[in-house]
């Protein structure tokens, strides 16, 4: 159905991002394709060592999964960050990946733990990792025609993790935020993963390699770190300064968290 | 526009419609049903003016389209009461004044079920969290957790 | 001072039964139901819906209008445009100073001057395909330099907004009252500001919305709308819609909140009228919020204030010198009557002598301002409290201490500020002193030490604030030396009837129910004149063509107005209905007492008739009445401000025009994280003295939710206009309510100081909480970042402001000197 009018088509799942825009008469999509009553795309399950979520699951039964909350805790934790329940209880986890607004929880957390996604297409399927996935702000490299059926994170517990953000009110979108995965003094110790700094997620590359050369600086030099490699543009709601001064905050108050024994 | 059969029970009424496609649940509600203690502040998700409970959990019905409540179980506020007996939320909303101009309130009531359904006795930071998800332009919402807390303490009774 | 004026002091010493009580409200089941009747909520048979093609330019030309496809689409009946408008409607109602000039249409004609305002209108079957149609409106513009700095509006290069006015500068006028220069030439310190308050607005979650059906066979033109108030000047409306005054119905709906935004919000019942003309059938518009936001006529003010404040060495406050510019958005329909509110009070509680108050009212390419809770005093509330602030801290003085020491004191009232206006009673130090207690505010010091110890910015804000209730109408004109309409009525009225079996109608006028509580109020204060029980009053809301003059909401002045008619009526009732329990019980009218609720002969409760059994009388049993007493139990009062007394001819005496006023404490704690800029409360403490309370829990409803406003305007709320005119913030995922857990939990105090000029002691308090808001949240602020040296003079105090301010302020005292 996506393949027959790919450029006016679009996917609706929760419609929690995309509703509202069509409200706005900012997105005016001739058909949208419901894949509200595919029962088979909402599994949230293990498949060979990923957790591996369809594209029917709602981010409120993920929040509640127990399998989620152990094999990927960051996710759980992400989670109470996006908007509020209400509408947690219709948007799909797969559809905030999707939508890739700069300023989401979800996908800097899939940078952060290094997943993937299915799409699928007319022409067969194939996976995507995070770190080729999302091109700019609300576009990644699906195209028109394709859908994602499924997210996919690597199953695995952390020694810690953490997510922080910073935001005007409780729940609304962050102006800076962090995501924060400690995998132990190893060969990759850490994930940090930046929303709200950017076009599009990104790894604080800086701040994990100093992590990787010492594990136990302080919290404040990795944020310091994180800080330097971001150049933000500013809104009403932050300054580019203001955001990349809170993005280290960010980094630093996750990373602090997680070393507790956080998530 | 092509028009899109559904059926859908609200207050455990069963309805069947044909719509547009594009017709927002919130506007089925209030013009197809006559259902207008649905309200609507702002029509793109946030205000919460616009809470039902579908298959028991809120959603925001200006931002969901009805078809996509087809076959679901739909609950408004004009259920709550019993003829002449209130709801205890609506009681207690009305013994502790949660409510001035009563925009949000059928909103709030409903989203405060939810809650004490998943949490019988709150604390008053677990309701102001609830809440949150609901905006209210004229209580500054202490009256709203006190009239949460009040059900709460007479329906757990 | 014009002090034989004033009304009759009161014996308030009479017990009360129902006016202190804090009884479940009248009006809750139907909202608890969801029937509430609200305006969209409403059906017309065969009414058809109407959006609106807005500008998406700040400040352009209208070129050209091609409506042809929007007129063809299916489902469309009429597509009108700006200037078809003109020919169907005359300009709006505006009470603005030029109105000539500054000509406001309900559709733009030749020009548009804001993002947001209508250029056409469209009608439908559905809203849907009204907006569809919208779409399809092709409009050329050719667009002209914006104008959007209220400063920069009055450089000699800047684009006009009306040309027929020639200027930017819509008014300006500098009173002076007392002896400011002297004041000032023997002050030991003056301290100075520039203050910044961007606009916000009330944002009810309710749109302005109005049905209109014009009958072409009787003429007539009912409106249904949820915007009904100053029903006196509905003639205007009649004619912008071109219509005989008496062929103009407007019926009341209970609004979704108001907060002054619903204040004569003419132009949305404008739109609907003119195209139920144009298409001969009901037509329904209801703004969505987009339309709200943009197009409200109703935003909040925006100032920059120059403020001066001349102090002795003791901490006496000797004179305020304050000079503004106001920027009004593309048309000023209130004139400067929100600086007019500030003059009402403009010295606050203080003995300040002289005062020296100029403002410039300056046009710009933005939503015009209306009305928000405060009407303008609470932003001089919040720039007079800064400068009393910024004193304290030069004489190293609590703000406490510098406060009290300046209050007026309990025994000088009847007090006249120097503008001429007068405060009925009040006790400041008590106030305070409350307030003291219940925030436990040495030990609040005392945690504040603590907290900075730790590294902690920590703040307690304290304000002494004055809340003016019952406006009279002098405020709006007596800024011109020669006003064109100096109006000096500004009336409330009820009518009161008692049917046959006792039971009793109250019928309001000019009022709809906004979520203030008029119904509980009138059922109260009537159970208290009859002894009845409350939720047995059945309160309805007249329509304006039934009406008794009245001016509705607005100003906290419905409770003491409606105390006032409300007495008045049941005076005539009773009147009446003690020559009829004369006849009954064949005894003199002096031997008569009224008694719970009915009349008896005195000290013998076994002769008492009550109220039914003499309304009983009245309605069926004519022949035994006295002969000159008509039949029924009915009576209406047309209750006048009580106390309005004349600027003088030089304005040197602005005259009273807001006597009754109220007082209140606010005391925040704060927490301010200094990495990021983000305040959170610790606790929120306020006390307010409104005279005697109606429903305190009421009252203390919309002290927390005022309240709540008042913190939006102060961190989270902004209309943010660009450099170009551009509204950023037009919808909810910008502009920013507060949540719930943006809510500080609330302390609320109550203390009575009646006064003794109104019903009971009654003062009006609805606007209360946020007038004290801001200015304590700005307060707060300062004192967490008082070891920074950073202060909020700009509200909002976002995040983003406030972490540049400490950086900034920390790189200064890094760099070498």
């Amino acid at each position: 159905m996506l393949a027959a009018d790919p450029q006016d088509t679009s996917v609706l799942a929760g419609g929690q991002s995309l509703i509202p825009m069509m409200n706005f008469r900012v997105a005016l999509p001739g058909n949208l394709v419901d894949i509200n009553f595919l029962d088979e795309l909402d599994y949230i399950r293990l498949d060979d060592g990923w957790l591996a979520i369809g594209a029917r699951v709602r981010q409120s039964a993920l929040e509640r999964s127990d399998l989620a909350a152990r094999e990927a805790p960051l996710l759980t934790e992400a989670l109470q960050f996006v908007a509020h329940p209400p509408v947690r209880h219709r948007g799909t986890v797969v559809g905030s990946i999707a939508h890739a607004d700069p300023a989401a929880e979800l996908p800097a957390v899939l940078r952060a733990l290094d997943g993937e996604v299915v799409v699928r297409g007319e022409l067969g399927e194939r996976r995507v990792p995070a770190s080729e996935l999302f091109q700019g702000p609300l576009t990644t490299t699906v195209s028109p025609g394709e859908m994602i059926t499924e997210v996919r994170v690597p199953a695995r517990s952390p020694a810690g993790g953490a997510v922080v953000e910073i935001s005007r009110r409780v729940s609304d979108f962050a102006i800076a935020g962090a995501a924060v995965s400690l995998w132990g003094d190893g060969a990759q110790p850490a994930a940090i993963a930046l929303f709200g700094v950017g076009p599009i997620p990104v790894r604080a590359q800086a701040a994990e390699a100093l992590l990787s050369d010492r594990y136990g600086a302080p919290s404040t030099e990795v944020g310091a770190a994180a800080m330097s490699e971001v150049s933000p543009s500013g809104d009403i709601h932050g300054s580019a300064e203001y955001r990349r001064s809170v993005a280290g905050v960010c980094v630093e108050r996750a990373l602090a968290r997680a070393r507790k024994g956080g998530s | 526009m092509n028009r899109v059969p559904i059926a859908v029970t609200v207050n455990g009424v069963r309805h069947e419609a044909e719509v547009e496609s594009r017709l927002l649940l919130v506007d089925f509600l209030r013009e197809e049903l006559d259902l207008v203690g649905v309200h609507i502040g702002c029509e793109h998700g946030v205000c919460g003016t616009c809470t039902v409970l579908m298959n028991g959990e809120s959603i925001r019905s200006c931002i969901t389209f009805a078809v996509q409540a087809d076959g679901a179980e739909l609950t408004t506020v004009e259920s709550l009461a019993q003829g002449e007996t209130l709801h205890p939320l609506q009681e207690a909303f009305w013994e502790k004044q949660g409510l001035q101009c009563g925009y949000c309130t059928p909103g709030m009531l409903l989203r405060s079920l939810e809650l004490l359904r998943e949490n019988p006795q709150p604390s008053a930071d677990e309701v102001r969290e609830a809440i949150s998800s609901n905006l209210c332009r004229c209580t500054g919402y202490q009256f709203i957790i006190d009239s949460v807390l009040e059900a709460a303490e007479q329906m757990g009774a | 001072m014009a002090t034989a004026h004033h009304p009759p002091t009161r014996d308030l010493s009479r017990e009360r039964k129902w006016v202190g009580k804090s009884i479940r409200r009248v009006e809750d089941p139907k909202f608890l139901r969801g029937r509430g009747n609200y305006i969209d909520d409403m059906r017309v048979p065969g009414m058809l819906h109407a959006a609106l093609v807005r500008s998406p330019y700040a400040h352009a030309r209208i070129l050209r209008i091609d409506v042809e496809a929007a007129r063809q689409l299916p489902g469309v009946f009429a597509v009108v445009t700006g200037a078809q408008a003109a020919e169907l409607t005359d300009p709006l109602p505006d009470f603005g100073p030029a109105a000539d000039k500054h000509v406001w249409r309900c559709l733009a004609v030749d020009k548009v001057r804001y993002v947001g305002e209508g250029v056409a209108a469209i009608v439908a079957e559905s809203r849907y395909v009204a907006e569809d149609a919208a779409d399809l409106v092709e409009v050329e513009y050719e667009q002209l330099a914006p104008v959007v700095d209220p400063e920069a509006a009055l450089a000699p290069d800047a684009a006009i907004i009306h040309e027929p006015l020639g200027t930017n500068l819509a008014y300006e006028r500098t009173f002076t009252f007392g002896e400011v220069d002297r004041d000032f030439a023997e002050a030991d310190l003056i301290v100075s500001d520039r203050l910044r308050w961007h606009r916000s607005g009330g944002q009810p979650l309710e749109t302005v919305g109005a049905i209109a059906t014009y009958e072409i066979g009787t003429g007539m033109m009912t409106i249904q709308t949820n915007s009904l108030s100053f029903t006196s000047y509905l003639f205007m409306l009649a004619g912008t819609l071109k219509i005989p005054p008496n062929r103009l119905d407007m019926q009341p709906h209970p609004a979704g909140g108001s907060f002054g935004t619903k204040l004569f919000a003419t132009k949305v019942s404008a739109i609907a009228g003119m195209l139920s003309k144009v298409v001969g059938r009901p037509v329904k518009y209801v703004e969505d919020r987009i339309d709200n936001i943009s197009n409200c006529d109703h935003h909040g003010s925006d100032r920059v204030y120059y403020a001066d404040l001349a102090v002795m060495r003791d901490g006496t406050l000797r004179s305020l010198r304050v000079h503004t510019i106001d920027d009004y958005g593309a048309y000023i329909q209130f004139g400067v009557g929100h600086h007019g509110n500030a003059l009402a009070q403009a010295t606050g509680p203080y003995h300040i002598g002289s005062l020296e108050y100029g403002v410039k009212a300056v046009l710009t390419n933005k939503c015009q301002q209306g009305a928000y809770r405060g009407f303008g005093s609470e932003v001089h509330n919040w720039m007079l409290e800064r400068m009393v602030d910024l004193a304290a801290r030069e004489l190293h003085m609590d703000p406490a201490e510098i406060r009290r020491a300046n209050f007026i004191r309990k025994d000088e009232f009847p007090y006249f500020i120097p503008t001429g206006n007068v405060y009925d009673s009040g006790d400041y130090e008590g106030v305070l002193d409350k307030a003291l207690a219940l925030a436990d505010y040495e030990g609040c010091r005392e945690m504040q030490r603590q907290a900075r110890e730790e590294g902690r910015y920590v703040g307690i804000g304290l304000v002494t604030c004055q809340e003016r209730s019952v406006f009279s109408a002098t405020e709006f004109w007596f800024w011109f030396d020669e006003p064109a309409a100096p109006v000096t009525s500004m009336p409330e009225s009820i009518t009161l009837r008692v049917g046959a079996l006792g039971d009793i109608t109250a019928t309001l006028y000019s009022c709809a129910f906004w979520g203030n509580s008029p119904e509980t109020m009138v059922a109260q204060l009537v159970a208290e004149e009859f002894d009845v029980e409350p939720h047995d009053v059945s309160v309805i809301y007249a329509g304006s063509r039934n009406g008794l003059p009245a001016t509705g909401p607005g100003g906290s002045r419905t409770t003491v107005m409606l105390a006032g008619a409300i007495e008045g009526a049941t005076e005539r009732i009773k009147e009446k209905a003690f020559k009829v329990a004369e006849h009954m019980l064949e005894a003199n009218v002096d031997d008569l007492e009224w008694r719970e609720g009915g009349v008896q002969v005195k000290g013998s409760p076994g002769t008492r008739k009550s109220l039914g059994d003499i309304a009983l009388q009245t309605h069926l049993f004519k022949h035994s009445l006295p002969e000159e007493i008509e039949s029924g139990l009915e009576a209406s009062k047309v209750y006048d401000h009580p106390y309005t007394t004349m600027p003088s001819a030089d304005r040197s005496d602005l005259g009273v025009f807001y006597p009754f006023v109220g007082h209140a404490c606010h005391i925040p704690i704060v927490e301010v994280d200094i990495e990021t800029g983000q305040v959170r409360f610790l606790k929120y403490v306020a006390v307010h003295d409104c005279g005697t309370l109606v429903n305190p829990r009421s009252l203390a409803g919309h002290i927390t939710g005022g309240v709540m406003q008042g913190i939006g305007t102060a961190l989270y709320e902004q209309f943010v206009y660009d450099e170009t005119g551009n509204l950023l913030t037009q919808s909810y995922l910008d502009y920013l309510i507060p949540t719930a857990m943006e809510a500080p939990e609330f302390v609320i105090g109550h203390q009575e100081t009646p006064s003794p000029w109104t019903p009971h002691g009654i003062k009006g308090g609805g606007e209360g909480g946020r007038m004290m808001a801001p200015a304590a949240v700005a307060a707060a602020i300062d004192d967490a970042l008082a070891p920074i040296g950073v202060r909020a003079r700009v509200l909002p105090a976002t995040p983003s402001r406030l972490l540049e301010l400490i950086n900034g302020a920390k790189q200064a005292t890094a760099e070498p000197a």
